[in-house]
């Protein structure tokens, strides 16, 4: 059901998310689908050369995830302003180590409502969002502004 | 050969890129949908993002695209990535998203046809000098998403860094 504006209070906290662990499939995946062919998210040869140990995830791919973690709550429609600073690299999981690199693959969206305002004749909302690993690393932060019924 | 060390070209803020226009195709929304779910196929995700029945019963004009899918109007127009890289003179070994911010103004739609208009809004150096006596160069780019009717539906600000 929608949220209703005089139902959410500041410091409410927004419903956690925790994607799957992100693996290379997924991120070449999301190469194709964002049309972003930086090397940087699947050459490993191009890794190598400049210095990196693995590929990263595409720095929009954790806000897409966070775009999801958001509109699980509010609807898309609803979205006023998204922001997302990005803090650091995430490497997707190695098959031949699951254990031991699952968790710095898997990305939790966290965040509370940190204010409530009138503007444009709407109810709006604004909340502060962060994105880490289950290794506590963050790797965004950012907020979204919603307007409410 | 030079690029990695010179200082950001400010003469380049307001250069305006060319303006793209594009169509807003069902099955990309749902590729992406499922990108960034990260889901294995369309099965899976929010029908609003395939099924047009579905995403009237859920209050919307027709299929919308996910909060982040105007990334891929940017990449799948002009010369994408490399486009930009080009224009700014970015060594891509040492380019970094460090920011992305969308102000939505209206809904996008499958079947929309939108044009994208870029331009370099500021352009300046950060932080302390790194080991070879140089600041990270910041280029602040905004986007303005226009639709058929002349509608603009979002607004694009990114920050990228050179490291």
């Amino acid at each position: 059901m929608a949220i209703m504006y005089d139902d959410v209070k500041v410091g409410d906290t927004i419903p956690t998310y925790t994607s799957v662990p992100i693996t290379r499939t997924h991120l070449v995946r999301y190469a194709g689908a964002s049309g972003d062919f930086n090397p940087l998210h699947h050459d490993e040869s191009f890794i190598k050369m400049i210095g990196l140990d693995n590929v990263i995830a595409h720095g929009m791919l954790i806000m897409g995830i966070a775009g999801e973690a958001i509109t699980t709550w509010i609807d898309k429609r609803n979205l006023r302003k998204f922001h997302a600073r990005f803090l650091s690299m995430t490497e997707p999981v190695d098959w031949n180590d699951v254990e031991n690199t699952k968790n710095r693959a898997t990305i939790i969206i966290s965040g509370k409502v940190v204010k409530k305002y009138k503007e444009n004749g709407e109810k709006r909302i604004q909340c502060d969002i962060v994105a880490k690993d289950i290794l506590g690393s963050r790797k965004l932060s950012g907020f979204f502004i919603a307007a409410l019924p | 050969m030079f690029q990695g060390i010179i200082m950001a070209d400010k003469s380049k803020i307001g250069m305006e890129f060319p303006a793209y226009t594009i169509s807003v195709e069902k099955n990309k929304i749902a590729e992406f949908a499922v990108a960034v779910g990260l889901k294995d196929d369309k099965e899976q995700i929010d029908p609003i993002y395939y099924d047009e029945e579905a995403a009237k019963k859920a209050g919307y004009e027709g299929i919308p695209v996910p909060p982040t899918f105007m990334t891929s109007l940017f990449f799948w127009t002009g010369q994408g990535l490399m486009g930009i890289v080009k224009a700014l003179g970015i060594d891509l070994g040492k380019l970094l998203h460090s920011e992305e911010e969308y102000e939505y103004f209206g809904n996008i739609y499958e079947g929309d046809v939108v044009t994208r208009k870029m331009k370099v809004v500021e352009m300046y150096e950060r932080g302390k000098r790194d080991r070879i006596g140089r600041f990270v160069d910041v280029t602040v780019l905004e986007t303005e998403i226009i639709n058929q009717r002349g509608e603009l539906v979002v607004r694009v600000r990114s920050t990228m860094m050179e490291r």
